[in-house]
């Protein structure tokens, strides 16, 4: 196939796009605008996913759940024991945690039960041990807070300590012991941490119970087979694996950014319309241009060329600038009001840092949403440009 | 149905194939008809200005096409994550009934869109424009399949079930699995590899002697044999595993996907030995498409015959 890149030609539509300044530049910064929203997009989920992710691989295997009649309930602690006597398994957890809503600032609290003496099953709970003696803290009735939840209380002027109002309506005084940072934001930011104990007197649960039971398998191949085993000893029980978790993260995350390409869709729509009628009015100018070239001897197929180089050269820089400036904005600047449709449940309203994560597939992806439908745009107006009576323009 | 990201943007790109395409099939149907080109009427004026566009449509569609193929494998493999049981593209392609032929298609309407350009470049070249009814006939039955494979991966992706379980790589290619695939594994491996450099063999010597036809047919032997080859023993090696069979694994980043190069230059070598047939056919000698070929081919047999080589240097044992 003969497809030698003529540098001449390329010269030449490099000036024509000049020529045509205010109209280029036009479309060029639209063109970036559209391909910086697409890609900044599909970064944040990317970040927010790989920020998921990685909090899912800290977590033990499994969890094990108590279903009574549809609803989460508390699990026997001595379930645990029986989880343990599996082959294969390591360690099993019985959890004390639950979400404690705060009304004055409308959110909610992740209230985690924490034994100064146990296997702790996360990494960073492990390094707080260290750092704090939750026995102590226990006797103290005092707490380690995240650092959203530290915000949230100094807003609500509980420097010092916070107020629980448990169940039957009276308070349990709760002093700030202090602040810590967890490995990824994500996880810390709404947690407060505090003694079994407490957990339990704040939201009224029995000895012997547990909000859930987490199970660690040091052999990957063996996790599906452990948790079909606990299945069939408890079958009140759900049971959930990482792997599990991690699918249907990806899949939430494939359809957040699928439903908003379907609404782009829309947007590339229009502008496929806009470029076929720019690039269809042709200005006298351009007119004459091109029947004077052809009435130099340049060929049908030359002026197409032309075209083409000038399109895929807009186009291509359009996705350039667009991938840099979607790179800024949310690496550098953090993403701000596009974050927010991706970040959005029951949390507190945190500042957490979107992680940097390249993937290679975003840019062919951006790519196969841009460059060919500027192209495609253009096709049939070059083709018109190319093929006017050259004695009809030059008259 | 997945309504992943990448599997939008390859159905929004179908879209505007089928849009473009339909246009350049209107043009080519009118061409096919009325083309004269003894004529001095404004009507074959007017078609030979229309078969521009048809041919830049044309152009158009293979040029993005061919990448959108390699993305489409990928895909392939990237959404093999969300379904149970598969673990590469292989899950993807057995989880419809569809998704097989879908491939084969696909790249048979490469195949057919590069000799469509092999035509449309022949005949640009001479004043007389000797090809341009046969080139536009021959896009109309191109056109055909190009609409039957857009259909096909509307539908395949549109009936892909998450929640079904689908099969692993190293079920569908086991060797004691009972499927079509299980055939090829009765063929004993030294008749295999016979067959495989013998081909090779054919190749050269057919190159050396320019005999035009005899090479492309050889080419096209070599695609399947090649196949066969790779899935029943050159894989193997790759993974250092021999119970592993998969055609798709390799194209993973765990084999720094290595596959998209062998696949690469299998199906460039062939594409180029089989244009020198068909540019025989047309009666134009020109040996260029040979070359080529030789170069992609020849590249394509030291890779894979690579593979096993180094692992038994490596380990004194063959698997």
């Amino acid at each position: 196939m003969k497809n030698n890149l003529n540098l001449y030609l390329i010269e030449f539509a490099i000036n024509a796009l000049l020529r045509a300044k205010s109209k280029n530049i036009f479309i060029l910064v639209v063109f970036t605008l559209l391909t910086a929203l697409l890609t900044a997009v599909f970064l944040i989920t990317g970040s927010i996913k790989h920020e998921l992710q990685s909090t899912v691989d800290a977590l033990p295997q499994i969890t094990v759940q108590k279903i009574k009649a549809g609803r989460h309930y508390d699990i026997d602690t001595s379930v645990a024991d029986e989880i343990l006597t599996i082959a294969g398994v390591s360690e099993a957890v019985p959890r004390v945690w639950g979400y404690y809503y705060f009304e004055n600032a409308g959110v909610n609290f992740s209230v985690v039960g924490i034994e100064q003496y146990e296997a702790q099953y996360k990494d960073s709970f492990a390094k707080l041990v260290e750092k704090f003696d939750f026995e102590e803290l226990s006797s103290q009735s005092s707490m380690v807070v995240g650092r959203g939840v530290k915000e949230v209380m100094s807003s609500s002027y509980y420097k010092e300590y916070f107020n629980f109002i448990k169940p039957d309506g009276s308070l349990k005084k709760v002093t700030v012991a202090g602040v810590f940072d967890g490995d990824t934001e994500l996880e810390s930011n709404d947690m407060i941490l505090m003694s079994k104990e407490d957990v339990r007197e704040i939201f009224d649960m029995q000895e012997g119970k547990a909000t859930d039971i987490v199970v660690k398998v040091p052999n990957p191949e063996e996790v599906t087979t452990v948790a079909s085993k606990i299945k069939l000893m408890y079958p009140d029980t759900r049971v959930i694996s990482s792997t599990d978790l991690k699918i249907s993260y990806q899949n939430i995350f494939d359809y957040k950014s699928g439903v908003f390409l379907a609404l782009f869709v829309v947007a590339l729509f229009t502008f496929f319309m806009i470029i076929y009628d720019k690039a269809s009015g042709l200005s006298s100018e351009e007119k004459r241009e091109i029947g004077i070239l052809k009435a130099i001897g340049w060929r049908v197929d030359d002026i197409l060329k032309e075209k083409f180089y000038e399109s895929f050269i807009l186009s291509f820089l359009a996705y350039l600038f667009g991938i840099l400036s979607a790179f800024g904005f949310v690496y550098l600047l953090q993403a701000p009001l596009l974050r927010e449709i991706f970040v959005g449940y029951s949390q507190l309203k945190t500042s957490f840092e979107l992680p940097f994560v390249f993937e290679i597939q975003t840019l062919f992806l951006v790519f196969f949403l841009s460059v060919p439908i500027y192209i495609a745009a253009t096709i049939i107006p070059s083709w018109r440009a190319a093929t006017l009576e050259v004695d009809e323009v030059i008259r | 149905m997945i309504l992943a990201p990448e599997v939008l943007a390859i159905l929004i790109l179908n879209s505007i194939f089928l849009l473009f395409s339909l246009v350049a099939f209107v043009l080519s149907v009118r061409i096919f008809i009325k083309w004269d080109m003894s004529a001095t009427t404004q009507e074959q004026y007017g078609l030979e200005k229309q078969s521009f566009l048809a041919a830049t449509i044309i152009k158009y569609i293979f040029a993005i096409k061919l990448p959108l193929f390699l993305f489409f494998v990928f895909t392939l493999d990237k959404i093999s994550t969300l379904l149970t049981g598969a673990m590469c593209g292989a899950g993807v392609v057995d989880a419809t009934d569809y998704g097989s032929y879908l491939l084969i298609l696909k790249l048979m309407n490469l195949y057919l869109f590069g000799f469509w350009l092999t035509l449309h470049y022949l005949d640009i070249k001479s004043p007389n424009l000797p090809y341009t009814r046969l080139k536009f006939e021959f896009f109309i039955v191109a056109f055909l399949f190009l609409l039957v494979e857009i259909v096909l991966e509307g539908v395949m992706f549109g009936s892909i079930d998450i929640d079904k379980m689908v099969s692993c790589c190293g079920t569908l290619y086991s060797s004691s699995s009972t499927s079509a695939i299980s055939g090829i594994f009765s063929i004993d491996t030294t008749v295999m590899l016979t067959l495989f450099y013998g081909n090779f063999l054919f190749m050269v010597i057919f190159y050396m002697m320019r005999y035009q036809y005899l090479f492309a047919i050889s080419n096209l032997a070599f695609i399947v044999v090649a196949l066969i080859s790779l899935i029943q023993f050159f894989g193997t090696y790759i993974y250092e595993l021999p119970t592993h069979h998969c055609p798709f694994c390799f194209l993973q980043s765990d084999y720094y996907f290595v596959g998209y190069l062998i696949y690469s230059l299998l199906f460039l070598g062939t594409f180029y030995g089989m244009r020198v047939g068909v540019v025989k056919m047309l009666d134009e000698d020109r040996g260029k498409g040979f070359k080529l070929s030789m170069i992609f081919n020849g590249v394509y047999v030291v890779l894979v015959t690579a593979y096993p080589i180094f692992y038994f240097i490596r380990n004194g044992v063959w698997l």
